[in-house]
């Protein structure tokens, strides 16, 4: 049996009083989609955010194929990662926000070749060979030169997928990237996406958009609460009778494909 | 290097003299500022689009120049048109014009920031122009102009040290003259420094109570 | 000399407020209170006085310069001061997304410091800066107490010679304001061009 991609071990999440994450236990198998749906305040962000450790787990830990993310382990021991242990075992994990989070100061080539250059001390030449093919990849080497500002969300959003792709990583994190979009720019990031399930990418991603978790998810798990409700198959998630949270999630999104399910 | 602060410091009733001019001067010119300020921006509001233009004028040129040039051309060019004023009134008037163009600014920026609706409320009641600007607009811009008020009269507290070049008898011409009369000028300065620091921060430290109280009045 | 004055102090001033700006986010006590007390006192003493101390201080310490590194280190120094405190805002303005994102392409945090969060900074506060400019273009007409001769000296030096103070001293006024409109204009045009803007 091969590691899976990401494993989420017991993981609970507090914010004082509050628990946000209770008790989640996940298994990313490798080359497939995992969509993790739920209503607002449900933990599927914050859940998402812990696998790239941009939030720390309160007890359980998360593994990414196989190693520890955030900690090491040794001798029975528990110790934080240092900054360069937890960049390097984070280097596997590509992270696309739902704001985008351009650098607002440089040009989307910049963008995409910053951390080639300053992170794996690429030459600038070479660095910027590699940021252009992966800008030709999701269709926007013609904008190579635009600033953020001067681009669309849609085309926002997918310089930050190959920002990301740049760096090869081996899972690729998606925070609701379509939340902060208009209607008409979601499918253009969704055709990024699907060509890169397509490709095999090990992805999880946190969407609204139930009509792509149904057709390009491999995986489906339904968060409420903070509790991981349950994962299956799309086909077997969304087949009647459905749990009725999961129900009364979907008819309030019906309006954003989730129709077709009905 | 020996530093010897005992001469300085025996000199206390002096500095304290030299402080009480730079107090004085700092404490009339801001208020006089603040007050030709707050007339300037108000003509600039109610007097219509040529005294508007007009009075920019002034307070860019007062705004776009150096304070240091400004005394100069008061204190040694204004004799030759009729201006022979002593070096305090010099000084003291020289400060509150400069720090009135700035002070325009700022209140003018209070009256933009109260929504127009509230002054033609006022109107409605039968105020009149100058009750509304009181009554009205002066306490609704209030808690914005306090801050770049109080920063302002800091401003102007650092300014004063410039008089010493027009030979007012404040805190800095005061302290140097000790230095070297006591052949201990870097003492002489370090003290100087050391007081204007601290009534610096005191200053801050009073217009940030001055913020706090406002506030709660008005939430 | 005013203007060559002004612009090297601006520029030395920047690059020191970064650097007070990294001391104070470091997180180090000694670095942060280090930055706080020379913010203060740097804001809190007349520009005047601390050319004075300067000019005289350093001597006496062993250090002998010429007015012209005395006035470049004075202005600096003061300019470095008001520069950090306007950073502070602009620091304080970069979203954290922005951070974030820069962690996860592995950015080190000095890294994330120079290469996001100081030009977004800078960008954020630029018409903070163009303001600071005017004011030590303004500021540098005080450094003629240490014996430089730049704009101001001079028209002391012509009106004392030529006894015509009114005319030399309007003069004087009106070059440095023809500096600051275009100072003045200048940025405002680069406010509106340059990109970089995190959006609202």
């Amino acid at each position: 049996m091969t590691t899976p991609a990401i494993s989420v071990q017991n993981v609970s999440k507090r914010y004082g009083e509050t628990l946000v994450l209770r008790d989640i236990n996940l298994e990313i198998p490798r080359g497939e989609v995992t969509c993790l749906i739920g209503p607002s305040g449900s933990g599927k962000s914050t859940l998402l955010r812990c696998m790239a450790f941009l939030e720390e787990t309160t007890s359980g830990s998360i593994l990414i194929e196989g190693e520890p993310l955030g900690f090491i382990e040794k001798d029975g021991k528990r110790r934080a990662q240092s900054p360069s242990e937890l960049r390097a075992t984070r280097s596997k994990v590509g992270m696309v926000f739902q704001q985008f989070n351009l650098w607002p100061h440089m040009t989307a080539l910049g963008n995409v070749s910053a951390a080639l250059r300053r992170v794996r001390k690429m030459p600038r030449k070479e660095a910027e060979e590699r940021a252009m093919a992966q800008l030709t990849k999701v269709g926007l080497e013609d904008r190579a030169g635009h600033y953020p500002s001067q681009l669309s969300g849609g085309q926002q959003q997918r310089v930050a997928i190959a920002r990301a792709l740049a760096l090869d990583p081996t899972i690729m994190l998606f925070d609701e990237p379509t939340s902060a979009l208009d209607p008409e720019l979601t499918g253009e990031v969704l055709n990024v996406m699907r060509a890169l399930a397509d490709e095999g990418m090990t992805m999880v991603a946190v969407t609204h958009e139930i009509g792509f978790a149904a057709s390009v998810g491999n995986t489906v798990c339904f968060l409420d609460q903070g509790k991981l409700l349950f994962h299956d198959t799309p086909e077997k998630v969304f087949a009647a009778p459905r749990h009725p949270r999961l129900e009364q999630f979907l008819d309030t999104y019906l309006d954003r494909g989730a129709s077709m399910l009905k | 290097m020996n530093f010897d602060f005992a001469v300085i410091l025996a000199k206390g009733p002096q500095i304290i003299a030299g402080l009480g001019v730079t107090i004085l001067i700092w404490i009339v010119g801001t208020i006089l500022a603040a007050a030709i300020g707050f007339l300037v921006a108000t003509l600039r509001r109610y007097g219509g689009r040529l005294m508007d233009k007009l009075l920019s004028v002034p307070v860019e040129i007062l705004r776009g120049t150096p304070f240091l040039v400004q005394i100069f051309l008061l204190y040694f060019g204004g004799p030759y048109i009729g201006i022979r004023l002593d070096p305090i009134p010099a000084g003291l008037l020289g400060l509150s014009i400069y720090g009135a163009a700035y002070y325009a600014e700022i209140f003018r920026a209070g009256y933009n920031s109260v929504p127009t609706g509230h002054a033609e409320a006022a109107d409605c009641v039968g105020f009149t122009r100058l009750q509304t600007i009181l009554y009205v607009q002066l306490p609704e811009m209030a808690l914005l102009v306090l801050p770049p008020a109080n920063n302002m009269a800091v401003i102007l507290l650092k300014e004063t040290a410039l008089l010493s070049l027009i030979t007012v008898p404040e805190m800095t011409m005061t302290v140097q003259a000790i230095g070297s009369q006591q052949y201990a000028f870097v003492e002489a300065i370090v003290v100087l420094a050391l007081v204007y620091w601290g009534l610096v921060e005191l200053s801050n430290f009073l217009g940030r109570i001055a913020e706090r109280r406002l506030s709660k009045l008005s939430s | 000399m005013t203007i060559f004055v002004s612009s090297i102090s601006i520029l030395l001033g920047l690059g020191f407020a970064i650097l007070l700006s990294a001391m104070r986010m470091s997180g180090n006590l000694v670095l942060i209170n280090f930055a706080r007390v020379f913010i203060s006192f740097f804001r809190g003493v007349p520009l005047l006085v601390q050319l004075l101390l300067i000019f005289n201080l350093l001597p006496a310490l062993g250090l002998s310069l010429s007015s012209l590194a005395t006035a470049l280190i004075g202005l600096s120094l003061c300019t470095a001061a008001y520069q950090a405190e306007n950073l502070r805002g602009g620091f304080e303005g970069v979203p954290p997304g922005l951070i974030e994102s820069a962690e996860m392409a592995g950015f080190s945090p000095t890294q994330t410091f120079l290469h996001i969060r100081t030009p977004i900074a800078l960008r954020m506060t630029f018409p903070a800066l163009v303001n600071e400019a005017i004011l030590i273009l303004k500021a540098s007409s005080l450094v003629s107490v240490v014996g430089l001769i730049e704009l101001t000296k001079m028209a002391q030096n012509l009106a004392a010679s030529t006894y015509m103070p009114l005319p030399i001293f309007a003069s004087a006024g009106l070059i440095y304001l023809a500096i600051n409109l275009v100072v003045a204009a200048i940025g405002r045009r680069a406010e509106v061009a340059l990109p970089g803007l995190p959006a609202k």
